[in-house]
């Protein structure tokens, strides 16, 4: 009997030992949950991210899922046996490395991961299983979350790893003297102080015992588990910023395996294993990342001559490039990666809606994605809702329509058309002003002469929340109500757009409080439909990452997030 | 002429104080700039206040200037904002880098330029001349990053020879340079070669080459022992000047292959205007051609005679 | 390149429009400097008449990635292909050629006017004012081209009107060094001297009477250093921090295209490079030329 059986046999005990209430012990919805998949009212992916998040183990939810859908287990194929050491070298830009409370980039945490570890860890295909929480568990309404922690985890000075550490890490992140974009992706510990800048609310994080810490909600959210395992929550050592400076390239004190033995901003980060690993082997003795520069080509020239086994991204016009290379494989990720052409509602003419629904109603999604991306994602809809998220809503397809453009820039006063100038810095690559230009092409159909501004992508950056209209790219992350959390609620760091508008805020809120995936989606609709309405952020597209490896590369899975996760990682020859 | 020489100096330092001056103004011109570029994008205007405050760019700018030429002149060239360290730290190596490049493409592009261009002056009007003087003209006339372009295609996707970038991840590797050096001698040995053509057959006819031609002695001594070290004066100052050119072609050449030099340095730290660091490799530019200059010209009156006994 | 070709004799001041001519009767005799003179003769043909003779629209997105010689979907065919977005790159490059002149024009025009006025003032008055400018150009002089270019466009922008300015800021102190050698060595010129007691004001001698005699030298290095800017405003957009998009600039089709390259699709880049390449070798032999049959008169 393989261990996939017996974990079904066990899973069948197991809700027989429940009387069928499939787990009611770890959370009062768990039953409900499994009824829906059985009704296959909701779907497998669902049903696993959300078991998990709940708390149940991976390995139970996974089992149970088979068991509720009939599915026949699917023997794994026999893998070749990994091979340990070796020394991974990875194209990838290396930046500053302070204080991962501030990351920006996900390029920075991919060093630290290494280094500093989460509470827990989104896989590849979108399920949160445990890490240095072991398990967790969440009330019923969804306002006090306990994670009971690890005991066998020390740092690499020696320290055990205790919550005492926990609550130093979130207390920092929801000071706002800290700067931390975690205050906008835990919304439910946060509130707006008398000075109008969000902090944490009293008593949110309760250290129980020394592995046990609790959080303490103002309102529902199911996604905890999920927003530990984002690129600026890694946990870290109880004296970070207070005994000791909050620079972790200086002070490389971690949980994880490896000692950061080199490190030059721009040029390379040396890291080594140097004890072992408290989860199990780490193949891997070395990972090196080496910055090529901001030019794509660089990266892929370095793949092509093997001076590196991975680069960081494959830029989409370099995937026919990596094809003709015999010794590499291409791995696609279908992600909610994108970029939007959001408005900043404050800047004339755009605090006229009647202008952004004038050109948004001129944008025609699939051309752009077509053209500008070859395809290689799905069309957007204009509200920044994926749908792989899994409270994605349905709504009526967008269509292009420029005598509705025209129609409404006559109302808003421009009946000669106008012209307007999006600033674009390239950040994600060439594609974003081949987007441009071909939307560009689309709105000159409804006398919309658009300019594109075409800047250096490090400039952009210092704009992206201020030029009165931009194509700003945004990471995929699992869940569209941490995004439209992050981006769009009144007030936080991330707001790119200046929205101001409580019936969304309060719509939001509703959805996130929502247990039930069906019910769920229907809220989401609404959120959907006022963002879309209000022509915020036209948005031509989500696209598939791809990245690029070595074929002596193997066991490596990309992540949507383009995180790296090497610990099942291994190098053949 | 050691007064020349003082004046020479003298001349270059004053240049480079009013270079400075100039780096100086519009980097550090506004106090605020200084401050939103060090604080980031995010800091209020409280803290860029206090910042301004506590480092002292308070004061005139003319005060501070001064402050910041006697900082350089000790080697304190301030802290990098993209790279939070010291500016010298990661600024002399790629300094160090870009000679590297610099100067083997010199020796390449001087060798080959002196070369044709000798072989071309010798017979002025022949074939060999109308050959060399056309491949002179059409290398000068393909930029940079066309030559990079076409030159990677085909070394490293098509035949598969070269490496494609020039980062020197894992130590140095000569390797790594070639691409880089070829696309720099490209464009660059043009020029040389037609100033070094244009003052052979200037050389070539004059009446003591012409005589020596006349008694018989062999072709090549007339060309080795006589016409080579008269033609070879006037492209010396070309030569020196081209330095100046170099560093130009460095700043694309570098970007287009990644490497690790001064000149992708300054690009990248104009773009994200690491203020320091921009000065820096100002600074370093205009040094490095304003003293390859002042040599060209000391040089020049030294090796001319007709100048030197004026 | 931009080094001063002082090295011409001066040629008594004459009519213009009779010298042009008569230049260009004698660029005959020298066929390096005709095939120069053909090529940018070419473009500029291609540039003022783009509007009929390109193909297409430069922007339309068609049909991507079509080789050279593919059909269009409407009738006509792509005869140097498309590009990564569909666009006709025979268009782009036509178009590309207008925007290209116009801007390197503009520039190397601009930088002209006030290089020849810096340079005729130092030449001419000599005394502190050209100590002043000389001293300036110097400064600005001393700078590797390339580096200043990147030091100005980081620092005001990426816009035509700003390529433009660098281009001046960078290029005319190397014109003016060559109008104030020539003035200096006309001002001491008997009829100067006659000019001097007709009583004619300074900027009247400066511009008529010795003006005229620089042109020899300028024309060769106005020729140069057109060939120059189109380099450099395809280095700009090569760093991006070229010519704002999509309108076409060789440059930035490079640059746009160039990762396609080894994908197969080698022509999208090599099309713009040689068109590049090609109009500066039109200015590189046109001046040769120049230079050739004016040193023979």
């Amino acid at each position: 009997m393989s261990d996939k059986n017996i974990l079904i046999r066990d899973a069948r005990r197991y809700m027989l030992a429940t009387d069928r209430e499939y787990g009611a012990e770890i959370h009062s919805y768990l039953p409900e949950l499994c009824n829906q998949l059985k009704a296959k009212k909701i779907e497998r992916r669902d049903f696993l991210r959300q078991a998990c998040l709940l708390g149940m183990t991976a390995t139970t939810a996974y089992a149970m899922a088979d068991v509720l859908t009939g599915d026949a287990p699917i023997k794994s194929a026999m893998a070749a046996t990994p091979k340990s050491g070796g020394t991974l070298k990875v194209s990838m830009r290396v930046q500053e490395m302070t204080d991962p409370a501030s990351f920006d980039w996900a390029e920075k945490s991919n060093v630290a991961r290494f280094i500093v570890e989460h509470l827990t860890r989104t896989q590849a295909d979108n399920v949160t299983v445990p890490y240095l929480a072991k398990s967790w568990e969440a009330s019923d309404d969804l306002k006090s979350w306990v994670f009971h922690l690890r005991d066998d985890v020390t740092w690499s000075n020696g320290d055990k790893f205790t919550s005492a550490d926990v609550a130093h890490t979130v207390n920092r992140w929801l000071d706002p003297a800290n700067g931390s974009s975690n205050l906008g992706l835990f919304g439910a510990m946060v509130e707006e102080g008398a000075d109008g800048k969000k902090r944490g609310i009293a008593n949110a994080v309760e250290v129980v015992d020394g592995q046990t810490i609790k959080f303490n909600l103002k309102q529902a959210a199911l996604a905890m588990p999920e927003n530990f395992y984002n690129y600026p929550t890694a946990i870290m050592h109880k004296g970070f910023g207070k005994d000791y400076a909050a620079d972790l390239s200086k002070t490389p004190i971690g949980t994880g395996a490896f000692k950061l033995t080199d490190f030059s901003i721009g040029e390379r980060a040396i890291l080594k294993k140097e004890r072992d690993w408290w989860a199990g082997p780490f193949y891997l003795d070395e990972i090196h990342y080496y910055d090529h520069g901001e030019d794509t080509n660089a990266w892929v020239a370095a793949l092509a001559s093997q001076q590196v086994d991975m680069i960081y991204r494959l830029p989409n016009d370099a995937i026919e490039t990596a094809k003709r290379l015999p010794f590499v494989n291409i791995h696609e990720a279908t992600t909610a990666q994108t970029a939007v052409m959001r408005f900043r509602v404050t800047e004339k003419p755009f605090d006229n809606p009647k202008v952004r629904q004038a050109i948004a109603a001129c944008m025609d999604h699939q051309e752009i994605l077509d053209k500008a991306f070859k395809g290689l994602g799905q069309i957007g809809e204009n509200h920044h809702v994926c749908p792989i998220h899994p409270e994605y809503a349905a709504l009526p397809p967008l269509k292009q329509d420029i005598k509705k453009a025209k129609r409404l820039l006559a109302e808003a006063g421009y009946p000669d058309g106008i012209t307007v100038e999006i600033a674009n810095g390239d950040t994600e690559g060439s594609w974003m002003t081949d987007a441009c230009a071909i939307f560009k092409s689309q709105a000159a159909a409804a006398g919309i002469t658009i300019n594109i501004n075409k800047m250096p992508s490090s400039q952009y950056w210092e704009v992206w929340d201020k030029a009165p209209w931009g194509y700003t790219a945004w990471t995929h992350r699992p869940l569209g109500t941490m995004v439209l959390g992050l981006a769009y609620r009144k007030g936080v760091p991330w707001n790119e757009v200046a929205y101001d508008n409580p019936a969304f805020d309060a719509a939001l809120d509703d959805a996130e409080g929502t247990l039930d995936v069906n019910e769920r989606k229907k809220k989401m609709a609404l959120c959907e439909k006022i963002l879309q309405d209000d022509a915020i952020i036209p948005q031509p597209f989500w696209r598939s990452v791809f990245k690029a490896s070595n074929k002596r590369v193997k066991g490596f899975q990309t992540h949507p997030t383009l995180y790296h996760q090497f610990q099942d990682v291994w190098l053949d020859g | 002429m050691p007064q020349m020489i003082l004046r020479r100096i003298g001349m270059m330092v004053l240049i480079m104080l009013v270079v400075g001056l100039l780096l100086f103004m519009i980097n550090e011109g506004d106090p605020r700039l200084i401050a939103r570029s060090v604080l980031g994008p995010y800091a209020q205007d409280g803290q860029l206040d206090a910042w301004i405050m506590q480092h002292g760019y308070d004061r005139s700018m003319f005060i501070r200037y001064f402050e910041w030429v006697a900082r350089v002149v000790s080697g304190d060239l301030g802290d990098s904002i993209i790279y939070k360290r010291p500016t010298s730290e990661i600024f002399w190596p790629r300094l160090a880098n870009t000679g590297i490049l610099a100067g083997v493409t010199f020796v390449i592009m001087v060798i080959i330029a002196l070369t044709l261009g000798v072989l071309a002056g010798m017979k002025e009007g022949s074939p060999q001349d109308r050959i060399i003087s056309v491949i002179s003209i059409a290398t000068t006339s393909i930029p940079e990053y066309a030559s990079a372009v076409v030159l990677a295609g085909i070394f490293v996707f098509w035949l598969g020879w070269l490496p494609g970038t020039s980062s020197m991840t894992s130590g140095f590797n000569v390797v790594e340079l070639i691409l880089p050096v070829m696309v720099l001698t490209l464009y660059g040995f043009g020029y040389i070669a037609r100033m070094t053509r244009a003052s052979m057959a200037e050389v070539m006819t004059t009446p003591y080459i012409r005589t020596a031609i006349l008694k018989g002695l062999p072709y090549r001594h007339i060309i080795m022992k006589h016409a080579l070290r008269n033609a070879l004066i006037a492209p010396f100052t070309v030569i020196m000047l081209q330095i100046n050119w170099l560093l130009s072609g460095v700043v694309v050449t570098e970007f287009a292959f990644g490497y690790k030099g001064f000149g992708a340095l300054l690009l990248e730290a104009a773009l994200r205007r690491d203020i320091f660091v921009i000065e820096a490799c100002g600074l370093a530019a205009v040094f490095v051609a304003v003293f390859t200059q002042t040599i060209g010209d000391i040089g020049y009156t030294y090796l001319n005679p007709r100048i030197r006994f004026k | 390149m931009t080094e001063e070709t002082t090295d011409l004799p001066i040629v008594p001041p004459d009519s213009m429009l009779t010298n042009m001519l008569k230049a260009i009767g004698l660029l005959r005799e020298s066929p390096v400097g005709m095939a120069g003179g053909l090529i940018v003769l070419m473009f500029v043909v291609l540039a003022i008449f783009a509007p009929i003779l390109a193909p297409f629209d430069p922007n339309a997105p068609t049909l991507p990635f079509a080789f050279p010689g593919t059909a269009s979907p409407d009738g006509g065919v792509f005869l140097l292909g498309t590009d990564h977005l569909g666009r006709d790159i025979l268009s782009r490059i036509i178009w590309g050629g207008q925007r290209v002149l116009f801007y390197a024009t503009a520039a190397t025009v601009s930088a002209y006017i006030i290089g020849i006025l810096m340079g005729l003032a130092a030449g001419y008055f000599r005394g502190y004012q050209d100590e002043i400018i000389s001293f300036f150009a110097n400064v600005i002089l001393s700078f590797p081209i390339m580096v200043l270019y990147v030091l100005i466009i980081a620092k005001v922008g990426s816009s035509g009107l700003n390529i433009v300015f660098a281009v001046v800021f960078a290029s005319s102190p190397g014109v003016m060094r060559i109008v104030r050698g020539v003035t200096m060595d006309i001002a001491t010129r008997d009829y100067i001297a006659a000019a001097k007691t007709r009583g004619e004001g300074s900027w009247y001698i400066m511009l008529v009477e010795i003006l005229p005699n620089a042109r020899g030298p300028l024309i060769v290095d106005f020729c140069l250093r057109m060939g120059y800017t189109t380099i450099t405003i395809g280095a700009l957009g090569f760093l991006g921090l070229g010519l704002p998009p999509p309108d076409p600039d060789w440059g930035g089709m490079i640059t746009e295209t160039r990762s396609y390259m080894t994908g197969g699709f080698a022509y999208m880049a090599i099309f713009p490079a040689c068109a590049v390449s090609l109009l500066v070798l039109g200015f590189n032999l046109l001046a040769d030329g120049l230079r050739e049959v004016s040193l023979r008169d």
